[in-house]
């Protein structure tokens, strides 16, 4: 009884508040305030994170609160509504994040970075872009061609065997690669580790690294892989690990570490930590759920 | 049993049921995958044709799975009425359609029958109906369900409140839970997808919920879905829980990939009546999603709208407060476009309720398949006429967790308003206690998550 | 995956001492499908020690010795030995925290430390230590508010600021309870800064003289005024600054408080007021009347506290040690634990220089800064590179390599940064600096000015605990 009292009293005050404030009780529409200002005649960006930084909620109890709250979580808060839907700005962001993020899955990996890398490149029995996402059956297959492909250009049986691969967001390997590459090159050397010959494999899914440790007989493996995009970011990428993998292994024997990218773990930093597992995995021999941290 | 028709003058022959059935579905990526798909529209609607003519008793007698190797096939066939059953089994499957549409089928007649039925007619049946005739009929069924508070009532929808956070921070994840509240979201569950599957993890986020719940008086329930055995060992570790949860699959087979077992369910069910917070019956919480699995390759040849009935037959078991299909989230190699999403959204949920389950839907999509928000909201409102229990809430429909495209907190609002559906009713009065709703709509305080922020007495 | 660390809390203070011992919960909190994130989820204090009277030997200096046994006994009574303790604070308090005091408890509290990281901290860490003892802190964050915490104890009134959650600003004044003691009924004591109180108060004070609640309430009324002018409640009076007590940062708060608590000492008259004016032979009852009837009490809304008088010993046992994060290099567990090490923040030019690989700059920075600290070591500490490339971590690793040149020969090479890259730097790091050890952690902010004490590892490596010790002795 005392909640039900106290729940009235802070409502009660709660509706006090905004009519001392001179607010009105309404649910204004498109007011001059919450529009956005343009610098040099170019609306600003609306996937910057200063711009969903902002708050577009009009009237509220409590402002500092509210900007507390918006920093304790990336959901999308604090947005107020048009009656009982979205507001423009809100509804155009959504839209917008939405259209990045299927633009990250549905292009290539860039050939110069590729280049820059020095990988050569490989690809799945998918054949296009389209049938990609649909057929994680060809995603983890490779032709004899690339079987012997891979067998005549790469080192064979290396202690570990780094690869990359588009997987869902090429834009996550893009944005990643430049840096997670050679620091994880550069810390196996560290440690000793014989590496084999990165490549690239277009249309690449993750267990595509089974049948790759077995033509080029790794003791371990580690592909690099760009995940499925959300609306937050598109470049994410995670790495998959797996002790002696082989084709039709069980999904608990790989370690993964996601969500690389630079508002998560960055690339640079993920490379080193990678680095680390890896000779954990070649020390305890396993990889996986097996393997107890 | 007839397994041959003719169609514009091509004779098209089937091998058995199990090829009938999975060919007279609407296309699916799925069934592509799997090898099962009709090769052309005519193949599909003759393997329609051919199922419209099987009878009844011709699909209770082809489980997907065998009845010796599979403990959901057993539940299901074990628990027939015969009575029932023996009204229906000379129907054919296509009499079976038109009598659910027709007036005799009234909410009443359904529920006899509905004790006659083996997930695989069900599937058959939805096979055979357009979009409209899936809301049509699933919208004479109302299953009602209690676990704190009576969801499913005629004139009310619901909606799970999802307050998922990327790390688990449990502000954080108490900020869109506010938010979400202030949108008048959450009177079916509060209810939180973790990433990190730790008891101590799901322990503490569900001891914020009780606290919120608490301390706010609010009518609903409150769950956090980590894996089973995660969320028992909470509770014996003293973690408050209305409810404990599952994804569950249409084959034992399926139910082993997901690391458990019937007597994993049963024993849940037990501990929560000795140490759940919710006064029930109903504590269970089902999630499934067409071709899950086949993902797991525990499909044994069956196209995934079967497999998924049968998700509906083996969740009846536990008499669950809720069940919903995630249904766009397993991605386009399983429902490839928005219009396999909403095929999907509106036969699932036809399916669980003639199956006889309280169930909901997570309208969603992924950003690698073909859909948009514009595709979700129009299923959202199909489901909605359909009189679906409850839709999911995310704050401005973008799960920060899943990173998948839900139902925004605004969605159920306006569907309300636009069918004239209220949430539950004591949620509802409460919402009009804390100053968030007034005659069913929304007013100026609603989205303020502020208003929740006092947790010690008085206003700060 | 869980882990504890035992952390003691001891606050020496001008009229009393009391320690806590705290059991600090340590958990990976990211999934098996992350990189790893530990952070510590949860403190619950294990041993509430009594409150003591400090034993002193005249003139203000505290007996040491007598400290260190009364401690001792106090192991005894918690079932706790020196080895099992992992890290914690000392804090030297109020009037006594003068170096001399400071330096003397620190060198008998050796005895006592095992793995227990020794600190002395001055007002200002003081201040904010107490508010987070006293749940201030988290008040703030909690309701999104402004709220000032005052630990009046015996010689002074620490105050920190915190608004939602992060503190706004921090300051300590000579305000507290025994500035004036009382004995059979006349005025034993009156503190040098407690007489400029009652000079401004127009109040004349003797001691031997009679000691009447009524002339002495003009002079708390005073101090609590100064309490309210110091947080803007009411017009600043030169008094105000007169008072203020010299080691601490001075308070110029920019932000209005909405809410007050009260923790030390005094605190307990302030919720529960007593009118046995001198039960403790001082003006303790005096002040906490005085403070009920200013500004402070009622022009703004008075929240409870979690500790009143231990709110210092707890603070210092709960809130003062945090983790590195959570992908560090630190090859060598047997350096650790390493104490009392100044931070060297590079200026902004030698920043940038070492972002390019030159590390000129840099050992001269270092070799300067260690002679004027007089330390032996130091930790360089890279706040301004946000998320560097590769080629930018193996600039700045050439750049320290060669900085490392201004340490003495074999000291190990110290590093925090700011942002997450501590791995990649300190594997960069160990590829070209052969001739030392090299720890590289992320994920602490210091500042210039700061001391750090790093334990050692927890989680098998995965973390450092860390006390960052905030201007110790003040400026």
């Amino acid at each position: 009884m005392i909640d039900e009292k106290l729940i009235a009293k802070i409502t009660a005050e709660v509706l006090r508040r905004l009519n001392a404030a001179g607010t009105p009780i309404s649910s204004g529409t498109g007011t001059v305030s919450r529009r956005l200002q343009a610098g040099d005649g170019v609306l600003p960006d609306l996937t910057a994170p200063e711009s969903k930084a902002e708050i577009t909620l009009e009237h509220m109890v409590n402002r500092d609160l509210m900007e507390q709250m918006k920093r304790k979580t990336p959901a999308r808060i604090g947005i107020g509504s048009a009656g009982p839907r979205m507001n423009t700005r809100t509804y155009l962001t959504l839209r917008a994040d939405h259209a990045g993020a299927r633009d990250a899955v549905f292009r290539d990996v860039d050939e110069a970075l590729l280049r820059e890398m020095g990988l050569f490149t490989v690809q799945s029995l998918c054949t296009s872009r389209n049938e990609h996402p649909t057929r994680p059956d060809l995603g983890r297959q490779l032709s004899e061609d690339t079987r012997r492909e891979l067998r005549s250009k790469c080192q064979m049986n290396p202690q570990v065997q780094v690869y990359a691969a588009d997987g869902l967001s090429s834009q996550a390997v893009d944005m990643n690669l430049r840096d997670i590459l050679p620091a994880l090159m550069d810390g196996l050397q560290d440690y000793g580790i014989s590496t084999g010959t990165p490549f690239f494999m277009r249309f690449g899914r993750v267990p595509a690294m089974d049948a790759v440790s077995e033509y080029l007989g790794a003791e371990v493996t580690c592909v690099l892989l760009g995940e499925r995009p959300g609306l937050a970011t598109a470049n994410s990428m995670s790495a998959y690990i797996a002790y002696k993998a082989a084709v039709g292994m069980t999904e608990a024997r790989r370690t993964v570490v996601s969500n690389i990218h630079s508002g998560g773990i960055p690339a640079v930093e993920a490379g080193a930590h990678i680095a680390g597992l890896l000779k954990t995995i070649l020390e305890r021999k396993q990889s996986g759920v097996d393997l107890q941290l | 049993m007839i397994l041959k028709t003719k169609l514009a003058g091509r004779v098209y022959e089937f091998r058995s049921v199990k090829e009938v059935m999975a060919k007279a579905n609407e296309l699916k990526s799925g069934d592509v995958l799997a090898g099962l798909a009709a090769g052309s529209d005519s193949e599909r609607v003759a393997a329609k044709e051919v199922l419209s003519n099987l009878l009844m008793s011709d699909l209770r007698n082809s489980p997907a799975v065998a009845y010796e190797k599979d403990d959901v096939t057993r539940m299901d066939q074990d628990g027939v009425d015969s009575a029932a059953y023996d009204r229906i089994k000379n129907w054919t499957v296509g009499e079976f359609r038109e009598w659910l549409l027709s007036y005799d089928a009234t909410e009443a007649a359904i529920k006899e029958i509905r004790k006659g039925l083996t997930a695989e007619m069900i599937a058959g049946a939805a096979k055979l109906m357009s979009s409209m005739d899936l809301v049509y009929a699933a919208s004479k069924m109302r299953v009602e369900s209690t676990c704190n508070t009576t969801a499913g009532r005629r004139g009310t929808f619901s909606t799970r409140l999802q307050p998922n956070h990327p790390t688990d921070d449990v502000e954080g994840i108490t900020a869109s839970l506010f938010e979400g509240l202030s949108y008048g979201s959450g009177d079916m569950l509060i209810g939180l997808n973790p990433v990190n599957d730790s008891s101590a993890s799901c322990g503490e986020i569900l001891r914020r919920f009780d606290e919120v719940k608490n301390r706010w008086q609010i009518p609903t329930q409150i769950c956090v879905l980590a894996h089973i055995t995660t969320q028992m060992e909470a509770v014996r570790r003293g973690a408050p829980t209305d409810m404990i949860f599952q994804s569950i699959a249409g084959s034992q087979k399926g139910n082993e990939a997901f690391g458990f077992t019937t007597d994993t369910v049963r024993e849940a069910q037990v501990l929560l009546k000795e140490r759940g917070t919710a006064k029930g019956p109903n504590v269970m919480y089902f999630e499934t999603g067409q071709g899950s699995e086949l993902s797991s390759d525990s499909h044994f040849g069956t196209d995934q709208v079967t497999m998924e009935a049968r998700c509906y037959a083996y969740a009846k078991q536990f008499d669950p407060f809720m069940v919903n299909t995630v249904v766009g989230f397993i991605g386009p190699e399983y429902l490839y476009d928005s219009k396999q999403v909403l095929r999907a959204g509106l036969e699932d949920h036809f399916m669980g309720k003639l199956t006889g389950i309280p169930m909901g839907c997570d309208c969603c999509y992924t950003n690698h398949m073909q859909a948009d928000q514009n595709d979700l909201e129009i299923l959202t409102l199909m489901l909605g006429a359909a009189g679906c229990n409850y839709v999911i809430g995310v704050p401005a429909s973008d799960d920060v967790m899943l990173n998948y495209q839900s139902n925004a907190y605004q969605d159920a609002a306006a569907v309300r308003e636009i069918l004239g559906l209220h949430p539950i009713r004591e949620f509802e009065q409460w919402l009009e206690r804390v100053g968030i709703m007034e005659n069913g709509k929304l007013t100026s305080l609603a989205g303020d998550p502020t208003i929740f922020t006092e947790r010690r007495g008085g206003l700060g | 995956m869980d882990t504890s660390m035992l952390s003691v809390g001891i606050d020496i203070g001008t009229s009393t001492t009391s320690m806590v011992v705290s059991r600090l919960h340590v958990r990976n909190t990211a999934s098996c499908f992350t990189v790893p994130r530990v952070a510590i989820t949860g403190t619950e204090i294990v041993y509430r020690g009594e409150i003591y009277q400090t034993p002193q030997t005249g003139g203000n200096r505290i007996d040491a010795d007598a400290v260190a046994s009364l401690l001792e006994e106090e192991y005894r009574r918690a079932g706790i030995t020196p080895e099992q303790v992992q890290t914690g604070a000392v804090i030297i308090t109020g009037e006594s925290s003068r170096k001399e005091n400071a330096a003397l408890v620190t060198e008998r509290m050796s005895r006592l430390a095992g793995e227990f990281v020794v600190a002395a901290a001055g007002p200002d860490l003081e201040s904010i230590i107490a508010a987070k003892g006293a749940g201030t802190a988290r008040y703030s964050e909690e309701l999104g508010c402004s709220a000032a915490n005052f630990d009046v104890g015996g010689g002074t009134t620490n105050i920190a600021v915190f608004r939602g959650g992060q503190l706004e600003d921090k300051g300590c004044w000579d305000v507290g309870g025994r500035l004036i003691r009382v004995e059979k009924g006349r005025i034993s004591y009156v503190s040098p800064r407690a007489a400029l109180a009652a000079q401004d108060a127009g109040v004349f004070l003797r001691v031997g003289g009679p000691a009447e609640p009524e002339s002495l309430r003009k002079v708390t009324d005073r101090m609590a005024e100064v309490l309210c002018e110091a947080v803007g409640l009411v017009p600043e009076t030169p008094l105000c600054r007169t008072v203020e007590t010299g080691e601490a940062t001075p308070m110029h708060l920019k932000c209005p408080v909405d809410c007050v608590s009260f923790s030390g000492g005094v605190a307990d008259y302030v919720y529960h007021p007593s009118t046995d004016w001198f039960r403790h032979g001082d003006i303790g009852p005096l002040l906490a009347d005085s403070i009920r009837r200013s500004a402070l009490f009622t022009a703004r809304k008075v929240i409870p506290v979690l500790e009143t008088i231990r709110a210092t010993v707890v603070g210092a046992g709960s809130y003062t040690t945090t983790v590195s994060g959570s992908t560090i290099d630190c090859v060598r567990e047997d350096l650790l634990p390493l104490k009392n090490l100044p931070v060297l923040v590079p200026g902004k030019e030698t920043e940038t220089e070492a972002g390019l690989g030159r590390g000129g700059a840099l050992a001269e920075e270092a070799r300067w800064f260690l002679q004027e600290s007089a330390a032996d070591n130091t930790v360089f500490c890279l706040k301004r590179f946000r998320s560097p490339d590769y080629r930018k971590v193996c600039a700045l690793a050439d750049a320290l390599a060669e900085a490392a040149g201004a340490l003495s020969p074999g000291a190990p090479l110290l590093v925090l940064t700011e942002q997450d890259y501590a791995k990649a730097l300190g594997q960069a790091l160990r590829r070209r600096v052969k001739d030392r050890p090299v720890v590289c952690i992320d994920g602490v902010r210091a500042e210039e000015g700061d001391y750090l004490d790093l334990g050692r590892p927890l989680m098998g490596g995965m973390v450092l605990p860390v006390v960052v010790k905030t201007l110790i002795f003040g400026k």
